[in-house]
């Protein structure tokens, strides 16, 4: 670049906000993420079943210190029938596990792991059910859910013997691990999208659900029978208990229940479940601290758009857009509509702020998986999200509404606006892709959030962040004790520079996906958090003052350490169980 | 007899005496003429639907009753074998035509329709279904040509573009619609409406600087325009411009008192200044003039909620709640 372009370019980047650092690379094809997620028809999609696509997760299953690489798939339906194509042997697609090699690159391990399986798997949700320090995972699909518990590197399929087989065929969607009552072992939440029977599902653009913009396609949600959500109580034993009913979770009927994430959202010291619906009201299930749950969504601001309208909920981002220490809400919708943004004003009290915040002017794709990711480490989450539409067959009638289209990236400009800095985020962002489940996390371990992307019918994108400014960061990992051991529900707040962070330990969020458990907090310019404080699921609250930046704490329940200690070395790594 | 129950005795189905088979069609078109299409169905029951004259009556039955695709079933392999130029296969062609553009198979749809302006020339409600589906197909001049002549004005004049492009929004066809109303204000700048609705689709695509100049090159047109002083106190709304909103707003009222928008706008904004009592009056204002307004049902909730009325919110919240729509997709 010339002298005089590059002064006109600075005056540019100054005029639109300053200089934006971050660029996202897909490093996808060299890192060895290269199987494909097949979901569906490439060029047509039949039925409802192929469009909505499947997470990912960054999940330390071998406790190396490591976050390794989950990348849920789908199959395919043969072309003039609805049974499931036939694969040559060795072919069928499945579910991937990518072991993360430390130097940047994985090897596949998913059969070495044991969660080889094919179908139309939906979500993924983690968390340590039985608090032997390894992760579990729980699988949803549209037919069978599948608990895996993580034996040490090696998972195992336990769904029968934990009591959580499905009867019949339903569609999984949202799930989370979440420790409702207390006990300190995580209890299990499983959303259902609706009901459908594949073999008697009308063709596209047989009935009044079945056009979008008077062009055929594939039918529903609207017009297709919803269904309800579950709550399972962790026995303690390695098995579950249904409790859908007497919790209170069942009540709500009506939904097309998605993405599901479960915080302390009213700052209660309990944790609420937040679950994103498909063109029908958000449910905000409050936890009345006695083992049930009430719909608050609609009392609370949080069930539609800021001027009442149903919206069609997909992806959820939690976090601390605006710094006062409260979780916030991000909600992705379809096309023709923007993403909702709830500021938490307290009291269970939220207020959609995304047209004031300047979300509105990307407007035109299906928006999935999202999240509250601090891109730039300056303290101050900025707005990601993937977008990718459901209607390959529309973009040729109208090519403003492509089949593949880029990744959304919104600066946090610190003042309530967002600035759309998407296409100044490097080649991983503007690529365009079809894509679904987003999950954030440090796989290289270097101090700024990476982003696992699933594609529909592509490999998985790896956008690693090429940050280049001078920010600090702190990355906190959880250990509960009387809490769950994996801290989900917890909700951390750091102090510095005068600014508050929250972030909660999720054990799903995005869109069906999970995110590092390594909770990712930017600096900005100071050296080193004035505080740390941990709001544990179990109601107790740790502290710890002045923790230096640049490095992963971890943090045991109840066990809050001075300054210098339980603090890992300079460093991002910390090897064994979390 | 008529030419049409001779038509119909001559197909009477194997296995039903002919007479009684023409006494079947015959009373379920009495049926159809008095608006009971399901008992027509019913009369029909025990003949032959591969019969073309059995089909078309069972066809429009089913049509009249509300299931399309029905009707789509019976009628298409029985329409090429009525007679051409019959009474009958016009009524087929038809109904066929209406039948796929309600069951969404829209492209279908129009040869049928077009082949039906050859005998119903002057059947506005035909031509505006037609001028419908060109739009969802994407056929922006065949729909304005006909919709030109649904509404009488000439097809390559401003007029015509502006109405193609009122259609357009309707049908969600924003892009369409935005490049129809530039051509009618390059043919007639001083068109009436056409800067408003393109300053509609700027605040859709929420590009507000653009959507406030086009709203208020409406407003230069036309000062008394209501709608126009409401659109762009929106603009305001979506921009947190409260003290500009109240003012654009008020003179929508001014001008015409009658219309909910202007009053659930001010709402929003009385809300956002902190002054509740008079955002629960513009809100309660706008449900009067518009009593099934979901949004002046859920602002007026919230505000209900915030000055601690918890019952009387619920009750607002809820009621919003079951005014709602469909969403996305």
């Amino acid at each position: 670049m010339s002298p005089a372009r590059a002064v006109l370019a600075a005056a540019l980047l100054a005029a639109v906000g300053g200089d934006w650092r971050v660029r996202l690379v897909d490093v996808a094809e060299p890192a060895g993420l290269t199987r494909v997620s097949v979901y569906g028809g490439l060029e047509r999609k039949r039925f409802i079943t192929e469009t909505n696509g499947a997470g990912v997760a960054w999940i330390d299953y071998d406790n190396d210190g490591w976050v390794d690489a989950l990348v849920l798939s789908g199959t395919r339906l043969e072309d003039t029938s609805r049974k499931e194509r036939s694969w040559p042997a060795g072919e069928a697609p499945t579910n991937r596990l990518y072991r993360n090699n430390h130097d940047g690159t994985f090897a596949d391990a998913t059969d070495k792991a044991g969660l080889r399986r094919t179908g139309w798997a939906s979500a993924v949700c983690a968390g340590d059910y039985d608090n032997d320090g390894w992760l579990d995972l729980f699988v949803t699909s549209y037919g069978q859910n599948v608990l895996y518990h993580n034996r040490e590197g090696r998972f195992e399929d336990v769904t029968a013997a934990a009591g959580l087989a499905t009867r019949g065929t339903r569609w999984g969607s949202g799930c989370s691990f979440v420790d409702y009552d207390r006990d300190g072992k995580v209890d299990l939440f499983v959303a259902n999208y609706l009901v459908l029977d594949l073999q008697a599902a009308p063709e596209p653009g047989q009935g009044a659900s079945c056009l979008w913009k008077g062009i055929p396609v594939n039918c529903g949600p609207k017009g297709l029978p919803t269904d309800t959500n579950l709550l399972y109580h962790n026995e303690g034993d390695g098995r579950f208990r249904d409790v859908s009913e007497a919790s209170g979770i069942a009540k709500v009927k009506g939904r097309y229940a998605m993405t599901a994430t479960a915080a302390d959202l009213d700052g209660d010291g309990w944790v609420d479940l937040y679950v994103a619906c498909d063109t029908t009201a958000a449910i905000l299930y409050r936890n009345n601290h006695d083992g049930t749950f009430s719909d608050v969504a609609l009392a609370s601001g949080v069930a539609f758009s800021e001027f009442g309208n149903e919206q069609a909920g997909m992806g959820l981002g939690v976090g601390d857009f605006d710094g006062d220490g409260q979780l916030d809400l991000f909600k992705t919708h379809f096309a023709d509509d923007i993403p909702a943004l709830y500021r938490n004003l307290g009291r269970g009290q939220f207020e959609d702020v995304a047209m004031a915040s300047g979300l509105g002017v990307q407007n035109h794709y299906v928006q999935w998986g999202a999240g509250a990711a601090d891109l730039d480490n300056d303290g101050k989450p900025d707005v990601f999200y993937a977008t990718g539409n459901v209607y390959p067959e529309i973009e040729a009638l109208m090519p403003q509404y492509p089949h593949r289209s880029p990744k959304i990236v919104f600066r946090n400009l610190g003042d309530g606006r967002f600035e759309d800095v998407s296409a100044r985020s490097g080649p991983g962002a503007t690529t365009p892709r079809s894509s679904r489940g987003v999950a954030f996390g440090d796989y290289d371990n270097d101090g700024d959030l990476d982003v696992l992307v699933m594609n529909m019918n592509e490999r998985p994108s790896l956008l690693r962040n090429d940050y280049d400014g001078g920010n600090g960061w702190l990355m906190v990992r959880l250990q509960g004790v009387r809490s769950n051991r994996a801290g989900l529900g917890a909700t951390v707040v750091v102090t510095s520079g005068g600014r508050q962070q929250a972030r909660a330990a999720l054990s799903q969020s995005s869109y069906y996906s999970h995110d590092d458990l390594r909770l990712h907090f930017g600096l900005g310019a100071a050296r080193a958090a004035d505080l740390v404080e941990v709001r544990w699921p179990s109601g107790a609250v740790d502290r710890l003052r002045d923790v230096a930046g640049r490095r992963l704490v971890t943090v045991r329940e109840g066990e809050a350490p001075a300054p210098a200690e339980g603090v890992a070395p300079p460093g991002p790594a910390g090897r064994g169980r979390y | 007899m008529s030419a049409a129950l001779l038509l119909l005795l001559a197909c009477a189905p194997a296995g039903l005496p002919a007479e009684d088979a023409a006494n079947a069609l015959a009373s379920a078109r009495t049926l159809l003429n008095r608006d009971r299409p399901r008992e027509a169905i019913a009369a029909l029951e025990e003949l032959d639907a591969s019969d073309p004259a059995v089909a078309l009556v069972l066809g429009v039955a089913h049509y009249h009753a509300g299931d399309a695709a029905k009707a789509v079933a019976l009628l298409q392999p029985a329409v090429d074998k009525l007679a051409e130029g019959s009474a009958e296969r016009r009524e087929a062609v038809q109904v066929l035509g209406l039948a796929l553009y309600l069951a969404g198979r829209i492209a279908e749809a129009v040869p049928w329709m077009e082949a039906t302006r050859e005998w119903a020339g002057s059947n506005l409600e035909l031509h505006q279904i037609l001028g419908s589906a060109y739009i969802q197909t994407r056929q922006p001049d065949k729909a304005r040509e006909v919709l030109a002549r649904v509404f009488e004005v000439p097809p390559e004049g401003a007029a015509a573009h502006l109405l193609a492009a009122q259609m357009m929004i309707r049908l969600q066809q924003e892009e369409l619609a935005e490049a129809e109303l530039e051509k009618a204000v390059a043919k007639d700048p001083r068109l009436p409406q056409a800067h408003f609705l393109l300053g509609q689709l700027a605040l859709f695509r929420a590009r507000f600087a653009d959507a406030a100049a086009l709203t208020r090159k409406e407003i230069e047109l036309n000062p008394a325009n209501n709608l126009a002083w409401s659109q762009l106190g929106d603009i305001y709304v979506r921009q947190q411009s409260w003290d500009e909103a109240l003012k654009a707003l008020q003179r929508s009222i001014w001008v015409s008192p009658f219309y909910s928008a202007p009053y659930i706008l001010l709402g929003r904004v009385y809300t956002k200044k902190g002054e509740p009592a008079t955002a629960e009056a513009m809100l309660r204002r706008a449900i009067e003039y518009d009593p099934n307004n979901k949004q002046a049902h859920y602002l007026l909730g919230q505000v209900l909620q915030q000055t601690g009325r918890t019952e009387e919110a619920r009750r607002e919240l809820e009621l919003a709640e079951r005014l709602q729509g469909a969403a996305g997709r």
